[in-house]
């Protein structure tokens, strides 16, 4: 990466800022935690117009083929999301925690379904950046869960992570397509 | 589930051309499973006029797709000339020759427990002919993530197949079928592009809930299941942890072998690849996938590929016949049972030229598969194929 590029980019102090005031987690014995962290080549409203969907996950999480919320989007609403076949789990109930328009930060914590995922809680928070001198995103997103039974710490990690890579690389790919389309229907 | 069995069950065929006491016995089995609801591929277009007394009588037929075709080939083998293929997409595209040996087929495809039907089935009597011997194509699609890779390998893999073995070398099997299921991976991933790019191109019958977006269809794949079927020799191409079983003088043969994450060489692949596999409700490639091969998802790229494992068997006189299902079936069924089963079937239909019984035969045969699945508690879509490859006495001078 060029000099002028690294230079644009949020730097690790920032990200650190980042993770240390917004996805802090509280773990307990025999849970896990770990934090990842996807630069998006669009701006942070186009990328929050997926990520504040609480009521639509699937509009950018490649697993999820449905979701029911019953009542308004406010703390502590509850979703029934259907997860698609061949993963596994069938459905998921997941209730949203923290919903923040001005800091862009979302965070759900899963209350139920026929997962191994237990206690489990996420954050997730959008930062604008520079990327090669456009506007970009910066998301991290942070998880705590517990181990089960027959797993270990690393594994549960491990496939949670790689849950949440294929989340953030279809968010960015939808977000970078839209922030696409912006561009050109702003230049007719 | 409201059950539906297409007069199979409780109905009393007029003028059974079988032992009227195997038959009943055999009712009386397929009476005490439970129902289920057959999905039939309504875009079939409906048999030839002229088999319209035959419709009334053989209602089973009318229930499945290959039936369909089934039907054809045997008016066209009554008539004994060859005749234009019936016009619809999933039509035989050659003419039959003489003394056609085309083999008896029965197949089932139900939901069954699962949330939505992924699984489908493709079956192309005569797809093919070479070296003046008559090729036919039978496939078992086991969707996951949504249906579109499956169906899509449905409409389109045979041809594939179709062209590559066209410019295959002297029996070059492995090869070649292993060439399709990579063209058939990479159509599948192509296609949706393609979808992206161009919205016209959205007019494609939108026939699963996908909003047919580039990101949405990576997690979407597909087993594969495959056979040709020569006169002399059954070529089995697998990819995933669908299987083609064949019955031979009663034992049970297995013509594929499932790739699980934790197969032995499998997980070494993966490892090597850079992958991992996860014991998270069973063995999984990252914890995610329970299989290790497959059309499509290509998010798991490169651990999880779409190369098949192929294997070519000669045909045998002793050959009774060859199954191929998904993991619906076999998760809860044996191989042995499923063989067991089957033999039952044929047997009560007897070897003989009756094609009428033979055919009945193999649609009992996938009929009763498929009830034992969910009568066992299988917990996805089933889908069966059962094919006749006993040789038919008015077809030795052919074969």
């Amino acid at each position: 990466m060029e000099a002028n590029g690294i230079e644009n980019l949020t730097n690790p102090n920032q990200e650190r800022e980042f993770i240390r005031r917004h996805h802090k987690h509280e773990l307990v014995d025999n849970q896990c935690s770990s934090t990842l962290v996807k630069h998006i080549n669009a701006p942070v409203h186009i990328v929050w117009s997926l990520v504040r969907r609480f009521d639509q996950p699937q509009k950018y999480k490649p697993f999820i083929s449905r979701c029911v919320v019953k009542g308004n989007m406010e703390i502590g609403t509850v979703r029934e999301v259907d997860v698609k076949s061949g993963l596994p789990a069938t459905r998921s109930t997941e209730r949203l925690e923290l919903l923040d328009d001005n800091e862009h930060i979302l965070s759900i914590r899963i209350v139920g379904g026929d997962h191994r995922l237990k206690n489990y809680s996420s954050i997730i928070s959008l930062h604008p950046e520079t990327i090669e001198g456009r506007i970009g995103t910066l998301v991290i997103e942070s998880f705590v869960v517990d181990v089960p039974e027959g797993n270990t710490k690393d594994e549960t990690c491990y496939f949670v992570e790689a849950l949440i890579k294929c989340n953030l690389k279809s968010l960015a790919d939808i977000s970078e397509r839209l922030a696409v389309q912006d561009t050109t229907e702003s230049r007719v | 589930m409201a059950g539906i069995c297409c007069g199979v069950v409780g109905e009393t065929e007029p003028a059974a051309p079988v032992d009227s006491t195997s038959r009943a016995s055999l009712r009386r089995r397929l009476d005490l499973l439970p129902s289920i609801k057959i999905v039939a591929d309504s875009a079939v277009a409906p048999p030839l006029e002229n088999c319209r007394k035959r419709q009334k009588r053989e209602t089973v037929v009318l229930s499945t797709l290959p039936g369909n075709l089934d039907l054809d080939s045997n008016v066209r083998s009554e008539n004994k000339k060859a005749r234009s293929a019936v016009t619809n997409s999933n039509s035989v595209t050659e003419a039959e020759s003489f003394f056609s040996d085309v083999p008896k087929i029965g197949t089932t495809s139900v939901c069954g427990r699962r949330r939505d039907m992924e699984d489908a089935v493709s079956i192309h009597p005569s797809f093919l002919q070479r070296n003046s011997e008559n090729h036919h194509f039978y496939g078992v699609f086991d969707g996951h993530g949504c249906s579109h890779v499956a169906e899509k390998c449905r409409e389109r893999l045979h041809d594939i197949v179709k062209k590559e073995v066209e410019v295959m070398a002297s029996d070059e099997w492995t090869e070649t079928m292993v060439k399709s299921f990579q063209k058939m991976d990479k159509e599948v991933s192509q296609r949706e592009c393609n979808l992206v790019v161009n919205g016209a191109t959205r007019s494609m019958k939108n026939s699963c809930r996908c909003e047919l977006q580039s990101p949405q269809c990576d997690a979407v794949g597909s087993t594969a299941v495959v056979s040709v079927v020569t006169p002399e020799k059954i070529i089995v191409s697998n990819c995933g942890d669908s299987r083609a079983v064949l019955c031979r003088n009663g034992v049970a043969i297995p013509l594929s072998v499932d790739h699980k994450p934790d197969r032995p060489d499998e997980l070494i692949r993966i490892q090597q690849a850079g992958g991992r596999v996860i014991y998270w409700d069973g063995a999984r490639v990252l914890g995610v996938l329970a299989m290790s091969r497959a059309i499509g998802d290509n998010y798991l790229k490169p651990y999880v590929i779409p190369d098949p494992e192929v294997t070519v068997t000669d045909r045998t006189d002793e050959d009774e016949c060859l199954i191929l299902a998904s993991d619906g079936l076999w998760d809860v069924v044996p191989n042995e049972t499923a063989c067991g089963v089957a033999r039952m079937c044929l047997r009560g239909a007897g070897a003989g030229d009756d094609s009428d019984a033979a055919h009945n035969a193999c649609s009992d045969a996938a009929l009763l598969l498929t009830k034992l699945a969910l009568a066992r508690q299988s917990s996805d879509n089933v889908s069966v194929v059962v094919v006749d490859l006993r040789k038919r006495r008015n077809n030795q001078a052919s074969s």
